[in-house]
């Protein structure tokens, strides 16, 4: 009896497996090939950090002008005082200039496009003075700042936008000596 | 354009090679003046019985232009018919006349009107019957060697008299010269100062950088003076005309450097600070220039012959682009000592300072007129640079040019007639000149960037 049970439950098994075979095969599955990924994983290489001490070190006198180490303040329309938003970056430039005391920098003193060749001149220098006189009041060494105004004859951007002229009203700081 | 610097060899050439025969025949200049008062003296006493309109006169630019007729320039019997130099004589003369403000042309559409002209039996009527009170017959003879001579006869059409006569010989590429040189002895005749040979000194920005230029009055024959490759800038003549004053930043720093353009030696003059607008005084001894080599930009006294300075502004202000009166006498600059850039006069020695300008925020860049009577500048309102004259006689104020882009550093002509000026009217700064009164504005420049002109000045 047991025997029985167990053949029908195999045959019913057989005739229903069948069954769903057919139906299967009728809408023949297309089966993904299997793709193993095949990842390493990714190696961390560490930056070297350098120092202020290794990039001065490092760096020629070109390379750390081109990396703006000592950063241009700018100046409001007709005027040559400093302006509050820019004191840190003098803040930060005497700090640079003071832990290389060394150092020599040329203050170049420029003007945006809204003044005449003569005024301008006397303007250009005028910033680049006030520049270096808040420098040293910061205990940078007057000696080691020279300064020179440009006037308007060279502009960093083109334009007729305040944008523009903001950007040309500038004090640049130029490294002359390490 | 790259030229060697030969820079002088042509300005010798003009001396040397330029031979002038000129003899003066009658005076005819002396009865023009009393004519023109007479006529002054009609006009005002006709205003006073009138006594309804108000006449201003001013003697002169009061005076009426002197009507001329040009006809064309005749070839000499033995001469080869160069046409294209008799057309460039005759249209570089009659520009010249037209731009005096002392002459004016009568129309060449009139000629016709009347019978050809013949040099050697002139018919006076035809002529005073299209209004010529002045008659110029031209003859230009070229030979086979490349030079020329040209010949003027100058007759006073009313009273069918010759009035004087010019002969010159030169070199063919000197024929704009050779119209010149006539335009300055009708100047010259008239007893007024000749203009037409004076020259303009200037920057140019090319690709080579902005370097010293000189040209003609009239932008024509440009020659390059510096070949440094730094930037030059605010060049001026010497009182004798023969050496130039310019800055470049040849250290890294805007220093003076005065350029013999007959020797061609460069000097330094300056030493540390900005150093610039340097401008020579009229009894040629001394300059006036903008340094700060005592820490501040102020207007310093130089000897020419001695070197020693002298410092003429004292003030923590900025103190700048001085300029002489045509006496000698006094000095004209700019200062910011309240507050905003302001014209200034003072006495040669820095004492006596007196203000100029009293409205508007900034102003720059004075000039005084070669006859004292007047001081251009430029001043800047709402954003846009235009010239301004000062008249010291009338103590009035009048604008020269007006929307039409940003316009700067005026000079003027010998004559005082006329200012050359920077303007980027067109996009890039050229150079342009006016009349007195704002007229006439023409464009001389047109290659590159030009700025900074400064027109010869005529001392003697």
């Amino acid at each position: 009896m047991k025997k029985l049970v167990v053949l029908f439950v195999v045959l019913s098994f057989a005739i229903l497996f069948n069954a769903c075979g057919k139906k299967a095969a009728k809408v023949a599955p297309v089966r993904e090939p299997v793709v193993e990924k095949v990842e390493e994983p990714v190696t961390q290489v560490e930056k070297p950090v350098l120092s202020e001490e290794e990039i001065f070190q490092q760096k020629t006198i070109e390379e750390l002008n081109k990396d703006q180490i000592l950063k241009k303040i700018n100046f409001d329309f007709d005027r040559y005082q400093i302006r509050e938003d820019m004191k840190p970056i003098l803040q930060d430039n005497a700090n640079w200039m003071l832990k290389f005391a060394g150092v020599n920098v040329l203050i170049e003193g420029h003007c945006d496009e809204r003044g005449t060749i003569e005024y301008n001149i006397a303007l250009g220098e005028k910033r680049a003075e006030a520049a270096k006189n808040y420098l040293a009041s910061l205990g940078v060494k007057a000696a080691n700042i020279k300064i020179v105004s440009y006037g308007k004859s060279k502009p960093l951007v083109q334009g007729v936008d305040e944008a523009t002229y903001f950007q040309n009203r500038r004090a640049e700081f130029v490294i002359t000596k390490k | 354009m790259k030229i060697k610097p030969t820079q002088q060899s042509w300005i010798r050439a003009l001396d040397s090679k330029f031979k002038i025969c000129s003899k003066k025949l009658t005076n005819f200049k002396i009865c023009y003046k009393a004519l023109m008062i007479l006529a002054a003296l009609a006009l005002f006493a006709s205003a006073l019985l009138s006594g309804q309109e108000e006449i201003t006169i001013r003697i002169k630019e009061g005076m009426p232009m002197i009507p001329v007729a040009l006809p064309e320039f005749q070839f000499a019997e033995t001469s080869l018919p160069n046409n294209e130099i008799k057309n460039m004589i005759y249209e570089t003369l009659w520009k010249d006349l037209e731009f005096s403000r002392v002459f004016k042309l009568v129309p060449r559409e009139h000629y016709s009107y009347i019978s050809r002209f013949d040099p050697g039996a002139i018919n006076f009527k035809d002529w005073a019957s299209i209004q010529a009170n002045i008659l110029i017959s031209g003859q230009l003879e070229t030979t086979a060697d490349e030079r020329i001579i040209f010949s003027i006869k100058v007759y006073e059409v009313n009273s069918a008299r010759f009035v004087f006569g010019r002969n010159f010989g030169g070199k063919k590429d000197l024929s704009r010269m050779i119209a010149h040189r006539v335009a300055d002895e009708m100047m010259k005749h008239f007893g007024e100062k000749p203009l037409f040979t004076s020259k303009i000194v200037y920057i140019s920005e090319t690709d080579a950088g902005q370097e010293v230029y000189i040209m003609d009055y009239d932008g024509f024959r440009p020659t390059r003076i510096t070949f440094n490759n730094y930037i030059d800038m605010l060049p001026s003549w010497s009182a004798d005309n023969e050496k130039i004053i310019y800055t470049a930043y040849r250290r890294l720093n805007p220093d003076l450097y005065m350029f013999d353009i007959y020797s061609g030696k460069t000097e330094m003059l300056s030493a540390g600070g900005v150093n610039y607008a340097a401008d020579w005084s009229p009894n040629a001894e001394q300059i006036v220039y903008t340094s700060s080599k005592d820490g501040n930009t102020e207007i310093y006294l130089r000897d020419m012959k001695t070197g020693q300075e002298k410092r003429l502004t004292f003030n923590p202000a900025i103190d700048t682009s001085p300029c002489w009166s045509p006496n000698g006498r006094e000095i004209a600059f700019t200062s910011q000592r309240n507050g905003t850039p302001q014209i200034y006069v003072m006495d040669a020695e820095g004492s006596n300072i007196r203000r100029i300008t009293t409205e508007g925020s900034y102003h720059d860049s004075s000039a005084w007129s070669p006859d004292g009577m007047r001081i251009a500048y430029v001043s800047r309102i709402e954003g846009r640079f235009d010239i301004y004259v000062y008249n010291l006689k009338s103590n009035s104020i009048i604008k020269l040019t007006e929307n039409a882009g940003r316009n700067e550093n005026p000079s003027w002509s010998p004559d005082a007639r006329h200012l050359v000026f920077s303007s980027n009217r067109s996009g890039r700064y050229q150079l342009y000149l006016m009349d007195y009164d704002g007229r006439n504005v023409r464009q001389i420049t047109s290659a590159g960037e030009n700025k900074m002109p400064k027109w010869q000045k005529l001392y003697k």
